[in-house]
């Protein structure tokens, strides 16, 4: 059984052991999660970082029970402070959503009910979880505003949400989220839809807050230099499975899965202009598709017969789920090839 | 909000006068046509006639001619129909709107309390059975002609069942002042005639409303807030969706008060605007007709505006792009 | 890259009437105020900013697919702006658009054969016969089979619907292509393949670039020069090296600062500017310097006077009274 560098005790905060969510369609079985494993220990921001289908945000929504399709089966184990979750009723996770456990989602613009005013949608979180009064919360409510950097927070916890901007509306969202001090913070892609410039605010914002209220945060992106930035731990996630977890450090600097290999590749840096990026070849295949061994292999240059089975994590610390041997590995890495970073 | 309302009323005032201006157009200008001999009547004297050129001042320039329709009909109030000699057209809207009005505002409070009921609960128990029973209810509500519905009832009451009820009078109006009792119970099976039509349409029209809204992003978050289905389905997802009824309600309203209950009026007998057009219609009594029109016309206008501001004021995000 | 001038806009100006909120007041966003610039025959011109910077309303004045509010446009010398339709056509074949969601710019009641014949079939290039082959011949230029010209666009992933916009781009061999955003809507690794392909084409069909965008990684990847744009306004232009290694206008400097790094040894260690506020709306613009009050070296003249776009130095074109490293 795998260990992490979290836990062998039940001090992590989230435990999420083979979960696996599956959706019954027409044309078949769709594994949208395929086995993932993943510790969360207190104050640590870990990364999930894939592309589109890599099963990455249905994997949290699985986390707070937000999957509602009727076709949808769930299995495996999710533990938060040591207690079981996966399979609990709505009214059974309704004290653990937006009290303990707090997500923000994408897209800010579409986040907020349009027609209460923000200040309205905080309190109504603060008085679900807390017994304080309308007064209180709405103190509590221009707190949390003054606290994620909206000016005239006292004025504007009357507005509504159309009336800020994008970048206004995630803070808002945040100060939702963390309004009831909760010990774990999801964040699902929190700054793809809003400007460099923002984001760079709102991800200082995040680590601020980190530190201020001691949440641990899961952040779900497929910008690996959000990932680099903030994360303490990264999980890569391919078709559905992880093919890759460990230190932010180890994974940017000595990344060891030809997926992330590819990822890292493929991104153009700002600091050197390459002549041509390292390409993946193929598509992201239709998670109808894939394969029953390694899900990468039909996209992968170094694909053996051995990939016809199922690689699974290994290592300690560093993970990765590869049928390459760590020889294997070191030699390709150390021969340059025109595409390679 | 209030420089909302403004703009809005100053908008609607002008719709008025735009169709002020058509009607009088359509009904007096049209060429080939001698507007005296149509305002007098068929069989009108030739002193009538010079009578009512002098009047409405056939001779003069079209604008005149307008200025002088919109003074008889709106200030001296002294249109007098031509079928029914002497009896003057205003009277007779404002004899026949409250029996209308009381119509359609009882029939509207059932419809809505009925049809957001039955929205709510179909969408909430969405895939159940229970949300296609009441999907084709409405469906079967809204394709019964309301003609047939109000005749068949009124036959079952009146001679089938006649014991049980008796007591349920089977037409004519009562108004309100002089015995409520009465007015209501006269207008009971009216108003059920008319509220089953628009019940249907409402209940389907909101339970799409809110399926749609239940996925929307807002209800995820609030879903993510922890708060109950109940709370998130009425206090996020029917706040949202109420838009679309209300908007569809002032319409509905607007026009209906504006005589389209026409064939529930005829059916139960009741003498409102309806049936004072219907009539009117028949007879080509065109005094009678224009006012109605007009009539009509206002109350849509008003009846969007009001919509309008209502609109504003359940969802904030109109107030600025107006 | 020659010295040829390709496409020049001078002084473009596009403004909107909004609606205000008080009766009767008429409030107008400048969306785009003022630009200026060269593309030369060959090059990849970059155009980064944030939204609402007036990038892509640019783009389509350019291609006047927005009439302009003031100011010229020449197109190989010719003036574009104030022609009529008609006489705008033939110039219409010489600069094509790639837009930005794949998901959006394809009829989805179409094939994607048909959609990429269409401008062929309005130009009367021949026969049908003809154009099909064409169509079959630009498939493949793009790296897809020339056998999928009968299926539906919802028949293909993003990075491929795209690359048949690039086709349809390309179809009436144009000598000007401008990219509006044509990758964000991608997957990083589907980006990479798109834009190799998009370097690929430019060697062999000698087309000239402006791509616009709002990763800087990106533009840097593509460009040869990068203009950045705040608030309808050019802020500065220079050889994309030359800019992203020593950028002199405050604005850039903060963007690219702004850029999470990766932290692999591949990149310089950036000092982060966290910028206060937000983007002003283009309908209430700041006098002076638009960028003034985001600016952590704003003075008295900033907030009067609008600085215009110098070029301070060989091929560094800036618009700022207080450049970085001047």
């Amino acid at each position: 059984m795998p260990m992490s560098v979290a836990t062998a005790t039940s001090d992590a905060v989230l435990r999420v052991r083979d979960l696996r969510v599956s959706f019954a369609t027409r044309q078949g079985l769709v594994r949208a999660v395929d086995g993932l494993t993943l510790d969360v220990a207190p104050k640590e921001v870990v990364g999930i970082v894939g592309e589109s289908g890599s099963g990455k945000s249905v994997a949290m929504y699985s986390v707070l029970g937000l999957v509602r399709d009727a076709n949808a089966q769930i299995t495996g184990s999710v533990e938060f402070e040591g207690r079981e979750i996966l399979g609990l009723s709505d009214k059974e996770m309704q004290p653990l959503r937006g009290g303990q456990i707090g997500m923000i989602f994408q897209d800010p613009m579409t986040a907020l009910t349009p027609v209460y005013a923000v200040g309205r949608q905080i309190v109504e979180q603060i008085r679900q979880h807390t017994d304080m009064t309308k007064a209180q919360a709405k103190e509590r409510a221009v707190e949390l505003l003054a606290e994620v950097g909206i000016p005239d927070a006292r004025r504007r916890v009357e507005s509504f949400p159309h009336e800020f901007s994008g970048g206004m509306r995630q803070r808002v969202v945040i100060a939702m989220a963390l309004s009831c001090n909760p010990r774990l913070l999801i964040a699902d892609e929190p700054t793809t839809a809003l400007d460099v410039t923002t984001q760079a605010q709102i991800l200082d914002l995040m680590g601020r807050l980190r530190d201020t209220h001691g949440s641990s945060i899961v952040i779900i992106t497929h910008d690996m230099g959000v990932i680099a930035e903030m994360a303490d731990r990264v999980t890569v996630m391919y078709a559905g499975r992880p093919v890759e977890s460990g230190p932010e450090v180890d994974i940017v600097r000595s990344p060891r899965h030809p997926y992330t290999w590819g990822l890292l590749g493929a991104v153009p840096r700002i600091g050197e202009r390459s002549e041509r990026l390292a390409t993946i070849p193929g598509n992201v295949m239709s998670p109808l598709d894939v394969p029953v061994g390694c899900a990468f292999a039909p996209r992968c240059e170094y694909a053996m017969p051995a990939c016809e089975a199922r690689p699974e994590m290994r290592g300690e610390g560093h993970q990765h789920a590869c049928w390459l041997s760590d020889e294997q590995r070191v030699a390709i890495r150390a021969t340059p090839t025109k595409d390679a970073p | 909000m209030f420089s909302f309302i403004i703009r809005r009323l100053v908008s609607a005032f002008f719709v008025m006068f735009s169709i002020s201006v058509m009607v009088f157009l359509i009904f007096f200008a049209t060429p080939g046509v001698n507007p005296a001999a149509r305002i007098a009547g068929r069989s009108a004297s030739p002193q009538v006639l010079a009578q009512v050129s002098a009047e409405f001042g056939l001779n003069r320039p079209l604008p005149i001619r307008y200025a002088l329709m919109m003074w008889h009909l709106f200030f001296k109030q002294d249109l007098t129909s031509y079928v029914n000699i002497g009896v003057k057209v205003i009277p007779q809207i404002t004899g026949a709107a409250p029996v209308t009005l009381s119509l359609i505002v009882g029939a509207a409070v059932i419809w809505l309390v009925v049809g957001v009921a039955l929205g709510v609960v179909a969408a909430a128990n969405r895939g159940k059975w229970i949300d296609p029973l009441i999907m084709f209810g409405g469906i079967a509500a809204v394709s019964i002609p309301v003609f047939w519905l109000g005749q068949v009832v009124s036959l079952l009451i009146q001679r089938k069942f006649h014991s049980v009820f008796s007591w349920l009078p089977g037409s004519g109006f009562v108004p309100l002042t002089q015995s409520p009792w009465q007015w209501a119970l006269h207008l009971l099976l009216p108003w059920l005639t008319l509220a089953t039509l628009y019940a249907g349409v409402y209940a389907r029209v909101l339970r799409a409303e809110l399926v749609n809204a239940m996925n929307e992003d807002y209800v995820r978050t609030a879903r993510a807030k922890g708060l109950s289905e109940r709370r998130i389905l009425i206090k996020h997802a029917l706040r949202c969706s109420l838009v679309a009824v209300v908007s569809l309600f002032g319409l509905d309203l607007g026009s209906l008060v504006g005589g389209g209950a026409l064939l529930t009026e005829v059916v139960f007998g009741l003498p409102g605007i309806g049936q004072l057009t219907y009539t009117s219609l028949l007879n080509l009594d065109l005094p009678v007709i224009m006012a109605c029109v007009m009539y009509g016309a206002f109350f849509i206008v008003l009846a969007s505006a009001i919509v309008d501001v209502l609109y504003a004021y359940l969802d904030p995000r109109v107030r600025v792009a107006k | 890259m020659s010295d040829d001038v390709l496409l020049r806009a001078t002084d473009v100006v596009k403004s909107f009437n909004v609606r205000g909120g008080k009766v009767g007041s008429k409030k107008v966003a400048t969306a785009v105020n003022g630009v200026s610039l060269e593309i030369l025959r060959g090059e990849t011109l970059g155009i980064v900013g944030e939204s609402g910077c007036g990038k892509s309303t640019l783009a389509r004045c350019l291609v006047q697919l927005l009439p302009v509010t003031s100011g010229n446009i020449e197109f190989e010398g010719t003036t574009l702006t104030g022609l009529s339709r008609r006489q705008l056509r033939p110039f219409r074949r010489q600069m094509q658009l790639v837009f930005q969601d794949p998901y959006a710019s394809l009829n989805p009641r179409r094939t994607v054969g048909d959609i990429v014949a269409d401008p062929l079939r309005i130009n009367k290039f021949g026969p049908d016969a003809q154009i099909t082959e064409r169509v079959k011949d630009l498939f493949v230029t793009v790296g897809l089979d020339p056998s999928y010209i009968q299926r539906y666009p919802h028949e293909f992933s993003g990075g491929q619907r795209q690359r048949i916009g690039i086709a349809r781009s390309l179809a009436l061999n144009p000598s000007l292509v401008i990219a509006d955003e044509p990758v964000s809507a991608l997957d990083v690794s589907v980006q990479a393949q798109v834009l190799n392909l998009m370097a690929d084409l430019q060697d062999e069909l000698k087309l000239t670039y402006l791509f616009i965008a709002h990763d800087l990684g990106v533009v840097r990847h593509v460009s040869d020069r990068v203009g950045v744009m705040y608030l309808g306004q050019l802020v500065e232009l220079a050889d994309a090296d030359a800019l992203y290694d020593e950028p002199l206008h405050p604005y850039t400097d903060a963007l690219l600062s702004a850029v999470p790094q990766l932290n692999d040894g591949t990149e310089v260690e950036r000092e982060r500017i966290v910028l206060a506020g937000d983007v002003p709306d283009p309908a209430q613009r700041p006098g002076g310097c638009p960028f003034h009050p985001r600016c952590a070296y704003a003075t008295d003249e900033c907030r009067s006077v609008d600085p215009t776009l110098v070029e301070i130095r060989p091929r560094r074109f800036v618009a700022c009274h207080h450049p970085l490293n001047a």
